[in-house]
């Protein structure tokens, strides 16, 4: 994939969708495709790990281990969403383990990378962090459906009518 | 004098004397109708059935403000000398309780026989005042739409005689002409009477009324008479409270989380005293009575309240938990989207929820504080 | 299962053939004819009817019925199918409260009454007439759990009307693998090309499909919002949801609908339960277009 590739597959997403070119032109160069196949492994909870992805397609499942109940599944990311925010905002130590549920293909990005060029042009840094924050907060708000268990009985229909 | 050769046409008025009225009484009950009028009861004036001039309230009136009510003698024999009293006609048209099917088991399953309102009494309503005519011509619209129409309402409200009395005075919890449903009373009954000291002007409004009306003994006004039921009326339109008819709708509807909400629930009781004297309110539920083998089961509709919290009850829970979401969803419904859903106010300026709050709260108050003005 | 000609919605509502008003309490009479379980707490109920007036019962994709247990009370409930080999009415229930759990009780062959069809029902025939030929309608189908039930016919009538429509989503939300209703047939609407995602909050071993909710899923969805109408039904913060997501998306407020729940007793707007700002669930709903409502949805306790 070259450069050009690069920036066309980034402004398909809906993270860079409102970015302007020069700035996706930037970022595509710190850029480079990535494919899993179903089934592969792209991190692991608390592994320090310096990638950064952007879902093109395909789904990941996000699994957190639990001593006495093995690994417990708690969230599909599929396309546009982020992957491995924890290498630009956390401490780099992933907070969940990261599955290929099918055939995947990411961009991925090296946080290093991404967090100086950040550092070093805050524009493009707040425009990123902007992003990101909206990614997060579409996550926490799917938590919290989750966590609401609305479709648990005495949460929904009384009478099975209609929800 | 008239004959059932000359009746008095609708628009018309004659004179009736007192006796008269005993004798219009007695025609009714006669004809087959249970008259019902006002009548002393329990410290207040309520409708019940009456036979006569005497079961009136003559010579008593009724003193009210926000939370207080009391009966008082008056300086003469007036049989109508009173503005309202906790009833209306409401629980004649629309009762309490009423059952509206009776399902019967038989070994081929469950047989349901809905109330078809053939058997529902044919009123006579003796004293209702511009108000309670406004509120009867909104329940219309409630029960009775295109595609359904309640059995019990209609069949009660076809049948129903109306003889309107004009007020003479007002409360000062009246705010009827601000809400443009009175005091006089202008169309919807069937003869309207204004109260002189010797007897009445009686308007004829309806056929069924210039019917009634010739059988029993009536005499020509004379223009002094109609003068001085004009004085009379005129006394009803001092009053002291008003509603600001035109933007109610608006304030309501478009203060739907102001402040004054949470005020106004931290006096009120969610009693549920203004819904039950409302004119309007229809709020109801629906209970099952069974027999003691469980073959025979009535359904009967008893008047509710959107200020009780189960009113709004789903599995789950309530979706009105507060006092303030209840009392909020009776004024915005009552002043704001009853308009869209039926195309009038839901309220008609009785004052009645004011006099019978234990706490006195205030409706016009309360929407003067909704659109910004002070108290 | 087969679901009757869906012939919908003329703009004044389902109730275009009554002529003179109704009695709103007559009752149909009914038995069960089957009980299908569907999961833990939750069955379909195959309710034939049986008095003389059955002949002129029918009812639209959208529409519920209250099912009446003399003795015990009603329960507002949509209207989930018809078996045309049974001639039977089905409603699929959650055993939640009274009624519900006495309906439970009574088994196959268990005698109950049935007044309806109430409400307006899902706006069909104003999707079919909006879909050009050149531009064929779109059609998304929200769920959240049990609310698939009011969207079953509707889904079976646009796989019917599917020469006529463009591209059909199921978007199916759940709280577990196990708990999704009628599981055989999402696999038979995948066959007849429904796009079928399915997603679960809760994971159990052995699913594949998706973790998380609805709204996740309209995220990653290709969209066309100019030609999209989307139904939804389910818990009323996953539709609240469900609509910010898609009108992010582009798809306009009026092409969305949605089906409502509050308590309701007559089902004719005269016992004033169900009221949510100006609207009476029962008779200007179930189903209604998410801008006229969107005003309601968001203040609390309304």
């Amino acid at each position: 994939m070259d450069a050009a590739a690069l920036a066309q597959a980034l402004s398909q997403t809906s993270f860079a969708l409102t970015l302007p070119a020069a700035t996706i032109t930037r970022l595509a160069a710190l850029a480079q495709p990535k494919s899993l196949a179903s089934g592969a492994t792209l991190f692991r909870e608390g592994d320090s790990h310096d990638g950064f992805y952007i879902v093109r397609s395909g789904h990941v499942v996000l699994e957190m281990g639990i001593a006495t109940r093995g690994r417990a599944r708690i969230l599909t990311v599929g396309p546009g969403e982020l992957l491995a925010w924890s290498t630009l905002v956390g401490d780099s130590r992933m907070t969940a383990t990261a599955i290929a549920q099918d055939d995947v293909e990411l961009l991925a990005l090296s946080g290093r990378e991404l967090a100086a060029a950040c550092e070093a042009d805050h524009e493009l840094g707040f425009q990123i962090m902007r992003r990101i924050a909206q990614g997060l907060s579409k996550r926490l708000l799917a938590t919290r459906l989750q966590m609401l268990d609305l479709f648990h009985a005495d949460a929904s229909a009384a009478t099975g009518g209609w929800s | 004098m008239s004959g059932p050769d000359t009746q008095t046409p609708v628009g018309a008025s004659v004179f009736l004397s007192l006796s008269g009225l005993d004798d219009l009484i007695r025609s009714l009950k006669q004809s087959g109708y249970e008259v019902v009028g006002p009548t002393l009861r329990q410290g207040a004036i309520c409708y019940d059935r009456i036979h006569a001039v005497q079961d009136l309230p003559r010579g008593w009136t009724d003193r009210q403000e926000p939370g207080h009510y009391r009966l008082e003698r008056r300086e003469d024999d007036a049989c109508f000398g009173y503005v309202v009293g906790p009833q209306s006609w409401k629980q004649f048209l629309f009762p309490p309780m009423s059952t509206v099917s009776l399902a019967e088991l038989s070994t081929d399953g469950w047989r349901v026989t809905a109330n078809d309102g053939a058997n529902e009494p044919r009123f006579a309503f003796l004293g209702v005042r511009a108000c309670e005519l406004a509120a009867i011509a909104i329940q219309d619209r409630v029960f009775q739409q295109a595609a359904y129409t309640d059995p019990i309402y209609a069949a009660r409200r076809e049948r129903a005689l109306l003889i309107a009395v004009n007020c003479t005075q007002a409360a000062p919890t009246c705010f009827c002409e601000s809400m443009h449903t009175g005091p006089r009373c202008s169309s919807g009954f069937d003869l309207a009477l204004t109260e002189l000291d010797d007897g009445f002007i009686v308007e004829v409004g309806s056929q069924r009324g210039a019917t009634l009306i010739a059988t029993v003994a009536t005499v020509g006004v004379t223009d002094e008479q109609l003068q001085w039921a004009e004085e009379r009326r005129s006394g009803a339109r001092k009053q002291q409270r008003q509603m600001p008819r035109e933007t109610a709708r608006d304030t309501v509807l478009g203060n739907l989380q102001h402040p004054r909400w949470s005020e106004v629930a931290e006096r009120c009781l969610s009693c549920t005293n203004c819904t039950q004297v409302c004119p309007t309110c229809f709020c109801s539920s629906v209970h099952e009575v069974t027999d003691l083998d469980m073959t025979r089961v009535e359904r009967e509709r008893v008047w509710d309240s959107c200020f009780n919290l189960e009113f709004s009850y789903m599995n789950g829970g309530a979706v009105r938990n507060s006092i303030r979401s209840r009392y909020r969803q009776w004024l915005t419904h009552k002043l704001g989207s009853w308009h869209e859903q039926f195309g009038t106010s839901g309220c008609v300026g009785c004052g009645r929820c004011i006099t019978w709050c234990p706490v006195g709260i205030d409706l016009t108050e309360e929407v003067v504080a909704l659109a910004g003005g002070s108290t | 299962m087969t679901t009757p000609n869906a012939e919908c919605r003329s703009t004044s509502g389902c109730h275009v053939s009554t002529v003179t008003p109704a009695n709103p309490w007559a009752a149909h009479s009914a038995e069960i004819v089957a009980i299908e379980p569907d999961y833990a707490g939750v069955a379909t109920y195959c309710l034939r009817l049986t008095d003389p007036a059955r002949a002129a019962y029918t009812c639209q994709p959208g529409q519920f019925n209250m099912l009446y247990l003399p003795g015990v009370g009603e329960s507002a409930i949509s209207v989930s199918g018809y078996d045309a080999a049974s001639d039977a009415w089905l409603h699929t229930v959650r055993t939640a409260g009274q009624v519900t759990g006495a309906l439970e009780r009574l088994g196959p062959g268990g005698k109950l009454a049935l007044r309806g069809p109430f409400g307006v029902g899902w706006p069909l025939m104003e999707i079919l007439s909006t879909s050009a030929s050149d531009a064929p309608r779109d059609l998304i189908f929200a769920v959240g759990g049990i609310g698939l039930a009011p969207l079953r016919m509707a889904i079976e009538w646009s796989i019917r009307e599917r020469a006529k429509l463009g591209r059909l989503t199921l978007l199916y939300g759940a709280r577990t693998p196990s708990t999704r209703l009628y599981p055989a047939q999402l696999d038979d609407w995948r066959q007849q090309g429904i796009d079928v995602l399915t997603t679960v909050d809760r994971f159990e071993p052995g699913w594949t499909g998706q973790i998380g909710v609805v709204p996740d899923l309209i995220e990653r969805l290709k969209l066309r919002p100019d030609r999209t109408t989307v139904l939804t039904c389910g818990p009323e913060v996953m539709m609240r949801y469900t609509a910010r997501g898609l009108i992010a998306r582009g798809v306009d407020p009026s092409d969305i609908w949605l089906s409502m729940e509050r308590n309701m007793q007559c089902a004719v707007g005269f016992c004033g339960h169900c009221q949510l700002g100006p609207t009476f669930i029962c008779k200007d709903g179930p189903v209604f277009r998410y801008d006229r409502l969107a005003p309601y949805l968001d203040i609390e306790d309304l």
